[in-house]
C-alpha cells in the first residue's frame, strides 16, 4: 500500500514536471517597488512592462513605432492637429474587457496626480475624446514630434484596479505619494504574464496571462506566444554568484548587463550562449558651468581633448563598446549628426596632451611648469594658471562607486591622472550613487561629474530636456547649468516638426553646437552583454538594449 | 642612568622575545613585508609602465598570467600586478601603523588621565569610551562613507583611529588606577610634583609597555577594516591597496579566472595582520607581569 502511494506520487510528480514550463530569470537587485507609480528603477520595470502594455511600442528589429494594444497607425489630422487611435479587442488579466474607458482614465491619473515622466509629455494632449469603445481622439495644441514616441508609449492601467484608489488619493493630503504607497494585492495587466507570488528576498513568481492579447499573433513578424507557463525571477546580489547559478542550470537567464572579465570563463562552457548587443546609451562626464574655471569653454575643449577614448574603448571596455562622438548615440544613425568636432579622435596617447595643451596656451592659460620642456620632452605639469592670472583650484570629479559601475569609476580615475599631466589638480571621487545624483541634480554643488544614461529613448528630444535653460533649476536636467539662447530656439522648434527629416535638420545642428561648447563630453557607448543557458529554452530575441525584453519573453520556447 | 636603565630592560626582552618562535617568526614575516613596502618607491622608477596606478603596459589589453615582464600578471588594463602588491604592503604599513598610533595615543592619555584624576572625569571618559566601544567600526565606516561619499585614505586612518582607542584607554586605566596608589607616586605627591608631571614624568613610562603591546593589536585591526572598506567599494579609489586590488579582481569579473590576481592581496593581507598578531603574542610575554615582578625584586 504504501509503496503504490509512493509511486503513484512519483508519477504523479514527473507528469506535473513534465507540463510546467518555468523560465528562471536571475535579477541583480530587488524591485524596488510593484506599484506602477513608484517602481521606475530598472529591476522594478523588468517586472511591470510584462504587466501594464503601452498603446504603441518600437519594433525589436526596425526600432520604428508599431501599434500594440492599438490596432493600427494613428491617424493624424494636420489641420485640426488630432490624432486618431484604434484600440485592439484586448481583456485584462481578470477577463474584463480593456476599452477607450481605461486610455481615458490613464490619462485623467496623469493629470490629476501630475505623474513624474508620464505627465511633462501628455501635457501636450488638449483634449482626448471616446468615440466609441474601441475608438480614441487626442486633440494637440500644437503639432508635436515626440507625440508617438514618448507619449503613446506610456503604459496603461485599468479603471478597475486604480479608479477607487485614485479617487481616496485625491481626497487625501499628498494624492501623489498616497497613490504610489499603495501596494497592490492583484495586478490587473494587459500584458504576456501577471504577477503570482512575490516573496521578497526570495523570488517572484509570474504566470502566464490566459488573456493576453497578442497570443496567437505574429507582431513585428514574431508569432507571440508565451510559451512558457511561468516565470521564476530570483534575486541575486553578486554577478559572481548569478553566473555560478547560470552554469549551474539554476537559472535560465541572467537579466543584467555582465563584465567582460566573465566571457572568456563563459565562452568555454558549451553550455552558456552569450548575445552581444549595442545599448542606447550615453556616458558621459559633465562640468558645472555655473561658476569658474569651467564656465570657460576652451578649458572644456582641452579637456574632451586631453581624454583618450579610445584607452577607454580598449581596456576600459576591452573593445565591448564604441566611442561616442556626439550626446546622439552613434547607433541612433538617423538622428546621430556624424560630422560634429571630435576631440582626441585618432591621436596617439601622448598627442591627447599636447593637444589639449596647444589650446589652453592659445586660450591664454599658463603654468609654472609646463607640461613640456625646451627640448620637447614630457615633464610633469604643476600649477596650471586661469588666462586671469590666478592658480587653477583642486577640483572633484565626482563618479559612481566601482560596485555600482566599475567602468565609470575607473575612467574617472584615468581621465583624473590624464588632467594631472596637464597641471590640472584634479581628484575623481566615487560617491554613493544617489549622494552623488543628489549633489549633482539637486544642489549643483559640484565642478565636475561622470554619469551615464543606460536606457536612452531612441527619440532625440533628450537634448532640449539635457540642455535647456528653462531646465537648470534645483533637479533639473540640466546638470551643467548650460545656456544658450540659439540653442534653446532649436530645442523648442524642433519639438513641433513633425517631418522627420526636416527636424534632423535642427537636431544636427543642435549636436554641432553641443559639441563646441561641450557642457557634456561624451565619452562610451558600451555594448550590453548577456549570458543565458542553452539547456532548456532557445529563441530569444535580440535587440538595441540587449535580449532582456517582453518580445524574448513572449518568444522564448522550450527546447523540448 | 636612566638611560642605561631602559637599555637593559630593552636587552633584556628582546632576549625573551627573540628567544620565543612566534616572536621571531613575526619579525622575519614583518622585514619581509617591510622590504616589500620598501621596494614600492623603487619599482615605478624602472619603467613608467610599473606604476601600480597609471602604469600601463601598451601592449597587454586584457588580463594576463604571470610572465617574465610582469611576475604577478596583469590586470584587465594591462597594470602590474607585482607593483601593485607592494604599494599595498606600503598603503597597509601606512594605514596600519599612523590609525594605531593615532589610536594608541589617545588611548593612553584618555586612559591615564581617567585612571590618575577619578571622580566625575573618569564617569565622563569612561562612559565615552563604552559608547564608542559598543560600535562596530566597519559598520560606522561603511554608513559614514555612504553618506559623505568616498573617503581619502588619511580620512580612513583617522576614523578607525578614532574607533579604536577605548579598549587601550580601559587597560591603561586600570594600570593607572594600581600605580596611583603606589608609594612613589605618593612620594612624588608630597615633593610637590604637579598633576601633569605626575602623569607624563611617572605614570606614563610605567604604561608605555603595555601601550605598545596594544599597539600591534591595534595595527592587525585597522589593516583588516581598510582591506574590508576597500574591498565593499568605499576605499580610496585613487590609492592602490590589497582591498582595492581585491574589490578590482571581484567588480571586473575575473575572481573566479585570475588566480594570479585574486589570491596575493588575500595571502598578504592574512599574512601581514598575522606577523603583527604574532607580535603582540611575542610581547605580552615579555610584559607578562610575573616576569615584571621578578625584574622589579632585582
Amino acid at each position: 500500500m504504501f509503496l503504490v502511494f509512493i509511486l503513484a506520487g512519483m508519477l504523479f510528480s514527473c507528469q506535473k514536471k513534465e507540463k510546467v514550463n518555468i523560465l528562471k530569470i536571475g535579477l541583480p537587485e530587488e524591485p524596488k517597488s510593484l506599484n506602477v507609480w513608484l517602481g521606475t528603477d530598472t529591476n522594478s520595470r523588468k517586472i511591470l512592462s510584462q504587466i501594464y502594455q503601452p498603446l504603441f511600442t518600437r519594433d525589436p528589429k526596425t526600432l520604428e513605432i508599431i501599434p500594440w494594444l492599438a490596432k493600427e497607425n494613428p491617424v493624424f489630422d494636420k489641420e485640426k492637429l488630432t490624432y486618431t487611435v484604434k484600440l485592439r479587442e484586448a481583456k485584462w488579466s481578470d477577463g474584463s474587457e480593456f476599452t477607450s474607458e481605461d486610455v481615458l482614465f490613464t490619462k485623467k491619473i496623469f493629470f490629476d496626480f501630475k505623474i513624474p515622466r508620464h505627465y511633462s509629455q501628455w501635457k501636450a494632449i488638449k483634449k482626448l475624446v471616446t468615440i466609441d469603445k474601441h475608438t480614441l481622439v487626442f486633440y494637440l495644441e500644437k503639432p508635436s514630434a515626440i507625440f508617438l514616441s514618448r507619449v503613446l508609449t506610456a503604459p496603461i492601467v485599468s479603471k478597475k484596479e486604480w479608479g477607487k484608489i485614485a479617487a481616496d488619493a485625491l481626497k487625501s493630503e499628498k494624492p501623489l505619494r498616497y497613490l504610489q504607497n499603495h501596494s497592490p494585492e492583484k495586478h490587473l495587466g494587459t500584458g504576456p504574464f501577471t504577477l503570482f507570488e512575490y516573496r521578497k528576498g526570495a523570488y517572484l513568481h509570474m504566470k502566464r496571462n490566459p488573456h493576453f492579447f497578442g497570443t496567437g499573433k505574429t507582431i513585428a513578424n514574431h508569432l507571440l506566444g508565451p510559451y512558457v507557463d511561468s516565470l521564476l525571477f530570483k534575486i541575486y546580489g553578486t554577478n559572481d554568484i548569478a553566473m555560478l547559478a547560470l552554469k549551474k542550470g539554476d537559472i535560465d537567464m541572467y537579466w543584467w548587463d555582465i563584465q567582460p572579465g566573465y566571457i572568456k570563463d563563459l565562452k568555454n562552457d558549451s553550455n552558456i550562449q552569450l548575445f552581444f548587443n549595442k545599448k542606447s546609451a550615453l556616458y558621459y562626464m559633465g562640468f558645472n558651468l555655473r561658476k569658474p574655471p569651467f564656465n570657460d569653454k576652451a578649458l572644456r575643449q582641452a579637456i574632451a581633448t586631453a581624454i583618450d577614448k579610445e584607452f577607454i574603448l580598449t581596456r576600459i571596455l576591452q573593445n565591448y563598446g564604441t566611442p561616442m562622438h556626439s550626446i546622439v548615440p552613434s547607433g541612433n544613425i538617423f538622428w546621430s549628426n556624424p560630422n560634429v568636432r571630435k576631440y582626441g579622435e585618432g591621436l596617439i596617447p601622448y598627442s591627447h596632451i599636447k593637444e589639449a595643451y596647444k589650446i589652453l596656451k592659445d586660450a591664454g592659460y599658463t603654468w609654472e611648469i609646463e607640461p613640456w620642456d625646451v627640448a620637447g620632452n614630457i615633464v610633469e605639469a604643476k600649477g596650471l594658471k586661469l588666462p586671469s592670472g590666478i592658480l587653477m583650484d583642486k577640483f572633484v570629479i565626482l563618479t559612481p562607486p566601482a560596485d555600482y559601475d566599475p567602468k565609470r569609476a575607473f575612467s574617472g580615475v584615468m581621465i583624473q591622472e590624464w588632467l594631472r599631466k596637464l597641471g590640472m589638480q584634479a581628484f575623481a571621487r566615487p560617491m554613493a550613487f544617489n549622494s552623488l545624483l543628489e549633489t549633482v541634480k539637486g544642489k549643483h554643488n559640484f565642478d565636475a561629474f561622470i554619469l551615464g544614461y543606460g536606457g536612452l529613448n531612441l527619440d532625440p528630444d533628450y537634448l532640449r530636456t539635457f540642455f535647456l535653460s528653462e531646465n537648470d533649476k534645483p533637479n533639473g536636467w540640466n546638470m551643467s547649468g548650460y545656456k544658450n539662447p540659439f540653442f534653446d530656439k532649436l530645442a523648442q522648434q524642433q519639438k513641433s516638426i513633425v517631418d522627420d527629416k526636416e527636424r534632423r535638420k535642427v537636431i544636427w545642428e543642435m549636436q554641432k553646437i553641443l559639441m563646441e561648447d561641450v557642457p557634456y563630453i561624451p565619452l562610451y557607448n558600451p555594448h550590453i552583454i548577456e549570458a543565458v543557458s542553452k539547456k532548456e529554452f532557445k529563441g530569444w530575441v535580440e535587440q538595441v538594449n540587449g535580449i532582456g525584453s517582453i518580445w524574448s519573453l513572449c518568444v522564448v520556447k522550450p527546447k523540448n | 642612568m636612566a638611560k642605561n636603565h631602559y637599555l637593559e630592560r630593552f636587552q633584556k626582552g628582546w632576549k625573551i622575545f627573540i628567544l620565543n618562535p612566534l616572536g621571531k617568526t613575526g619579525i622575519i614575516l614583518l622585514i619581509i613585508f617591510m622590504l616589500m613596502a620598501i621596494s614600492s618607491f623603487f619599482i615605478p622608477l624602472l619603467d613608467p609602465m610599473y606604476d601600480p596606478m597609471t602604469g600601463i603596459d601598451p601592449l597587454i589589453k586584457e588580463s594576463m598570467p604571470p610572465s617574465f615582464q610582469h611576475w604577478l600578471g596583469t590586470d584587465n588594463v594591462g597594470r602590474d600586478l607585482f607593483a601593485q602588491l607592494m604599494e599595498g604592503a606600503k598603503v597597509a604599513f601606512i594605514v596600519g601603523l599612523a590609525s594605531a598610533f593615532v589610536s594608541i595615543v589617545l588611548g593612553t592619555i584618555i586612559g591615564m588621565i581617567s585612571g590618575y584624576v577619578g571622580g566625575i572625569t573618569d564617569r565622563i571618559l569612561m562612559r565615552a569610551a563604552d559608547i564608542i566601544m559598543i560600535m562596530p567600526s566597519l559598520v560606522v565606516l561603511l554608513i559614514l562613507a555612504s553618506l559623505f561619499g568616498q573617503f581619502n585614505i588619511w580620512i580612513i586612518v583617522f576614523i578607525i583611529a578614532i574607533m579604536r582607542w577605548p579598549a587601550v584607554s580601559r587597560v591603561i586605566r586600570s594600570q593607572a588606577l594600581s600605580l596611583k596608589s603606589r608609594p612613589f607616586i605618593e612620594a612624588s605627591k608630597v615633593a610637590g610634583a604637579s598633576d601633569i608631571r605626575i602623569i607624563f614624568r611617572h605614570i606614563l613610562p610605567n604604561v608605555l609597555p603595555l601601550a605598545f603591546l596594544y599597539m600591534t593589536f591595534r595595527v592587525t585591526s585597522a589593516i583588516l577594516v581598510e582591506a574590508a572598506l576597500s574591498f565593499l567599494g568605499f576605499g580610496d579609489p585613487s590609492q592602490v591597496s590589497w582591498g582595492m586590488m581585491l574589490q578590482w579582481v571581484w567588480k571586473s569579473g575575473h575572481m573566479f579566472q585570475a588566480p594570479y590576481w585574486l589570491l596575493p592581496p588575500g595571502i598578504c593581507i592574512s599574512l601581514l595582520t598575522l606577523s603583527f598578531y604574532l607580535l603582540g603574542r611575542a610581547m605580552d610575554e615579555v610584559l607578562d607581569p610575573r616576569l615584571r615582578k621578578e625584574e622589579e625584586r632585582k
